[in-house]
């Protein structure tokens, strides 16, 4: 492979780890920009969308190339983000040499996704924190705990059997709604509603939102839109969970409604 | 009041934790958050409407989110994503699924209309944190 061709699928697959782990639109083009530079090619366009990237370089000359990427929206790791900002910057004040490049990539690459306990852990106290801010006393806190660890435990599943995120949404908030709505009507905790607000929180679209906002008013419409449909869906797709679930008790009476 | 603060502290952390932020960012994370309802609380508490409060603490936890950033060497996304839980309404999106099940109609647009009102607020939020130019935030960095 040519050395201009190296560059490129240098440049080209550190945007492409930094999308995938949800870095911004203009964080990711301008990082592929820097890479290039760094190695020498100023004659680049390099044009980033939610899902895909796109570059040529060296449009006059022989050696002339391109690349495209499709990246589908994956799950956020600010780690990598973090780690691939580094390599740029090193990549960019000229301390790497290509090969000393791609073994920090690959580097950045097999960054884990966390222990699997600590992720539980992690969802049931943050279901904890929420549950309280909406109003829960404590032994709705500790529903809250118990839940979060149980859908935390499914979207882990959920992931690992690459279920459609639509489905894993609506079944996500159905299976908390109608556990907690069980145990209202078996009179184990009163505040029914705040335990599942708190425990949603794990499935409402936050980052989708954010970075929506961000990128629209950054003049990316295109990726602005992706995101904003995403969040938009995902919303929806709570609000179905929930709405079946509710729906279901009320069919059979269900208590405390 | 501290407890809720607290509360939110943890709420963030955990999402730190959830979204694999730095290992040595999560404190920083949690602060954010923290500030974040604790800016909420307090517009609440003088009197301003859920939308404005929303709006407010936004503005505040962007321009936190840009400090830390610049401050800790680290891309702004951490510390914002992970702290915008706080603020994001999933309360309203469980009332206005509700309320509509339950035919309650009247209920349904209220809540429905405060969600998108609440998230438009944290939108205008988010743009008027990143208004302020990068410069200001710089200075920090060289410290």
């Amino acid at each position: 492979m040519e050395e201009s061709q190296k560059i490129l699928k240098l440049a080209v697959s550190i945007g492409e780890l930094m999308l995938k782990s949800g870095g911004e639109i203009y964080r990711v083009q301008d990082t592929i920009s820097l890479v290039l530079q760094a190695y020498g090619i100023e004659d680049h366009h390099v044009f980033v969308v939610s899902n895909g990237i796109f570059a040529t370089i060296h449009e006059e000359r022989a050696d002339r190339g391109s690349m495209v990427r499709n990246v589908p929206l994956g799950s956020v790791h600010l780690e990598q983000i973090t780690e691939l900002n580094q390599l740029s910057r090193e990549i960019h004040e000229g301390q790497l040499s290509l090969s000393e490049a791609y073994e920090r990539l690959e580097y950045c690459r097999r960054l884990s996704q966390g222990k699997t306990w600590s992720r539980l852990l992690a969802g049931g106290m943050g279901c904890v924190g929420f549950g309280y801010l909406y109003g829960c006393r404590w032994q709705e806190c500790l529903m809250a705990f118990v839940l979060g660890v149980i859908l935390q435990c499914f979207l882990m599943v959920a992931s690992r059997a690459k279920l459609s995120k639509f489905i894993v949404n609506i079944l996500g908030s159905a299976l908390v709604s109608v556990i907690s709505f069980g145990l209202a009507a078996l009179g184990l905790v009163f505040l029914q509603d705040k335990v599942i607000i708190g425990v949603i929180i794990l499935l409402v679209p936050g980052v989708a939102l954010t970075t929506s906002i961000r990128e629209l008013f950054n003049g990316d419409y295109l990726s602005g839109c992706i995101h904003l449909a995403d969040a938009l869906m995902t919303a929806a797709c709570i609000a179905v969970g929930v709405g079946g679930a509710v729906r279901v008790f009320q069919m059979f009476g269900g208590a405390g409604l | 009041m501290i407890l809720q603060v607290i509360a939110s502290m943890v709420g963030t952390l955990a999402f730190a934790i959830l979204f694999n932020a730095p290992r040595k960012e999560y404190f920083f994370c949690g602060v954010n958050g923290g500030l974040a309802w604790l800016a909420y609380l307090l517009f609440i508490r003088a009197g301003v409407g859920v939308a404005l409060a929303s709006m407010g603490a936004t503005v505040i936890l962007t321009l936190a989110a840009r400090g830390f950033s610049s401050w800790r060497k680290c891309p702004v996304t951490v510390f914002l994503i992970t702290g915008i839980f706080v603020l994001v309404p999933g309360a309203g999106i469980y009332y206005t699924a509700y309320y509509l099940l339950m035919n309650d109609l009247a209920q349904f647009s209220a809540k429905g209309l405060e969600t998108f009102k609440i998230a438009g607020a944290i939108a205008l939020g988010i743009v008027f944190g990143f208004a302020i130019p990068q410069r200001v935030f710089n200075k920090i960095g060289k410290r």
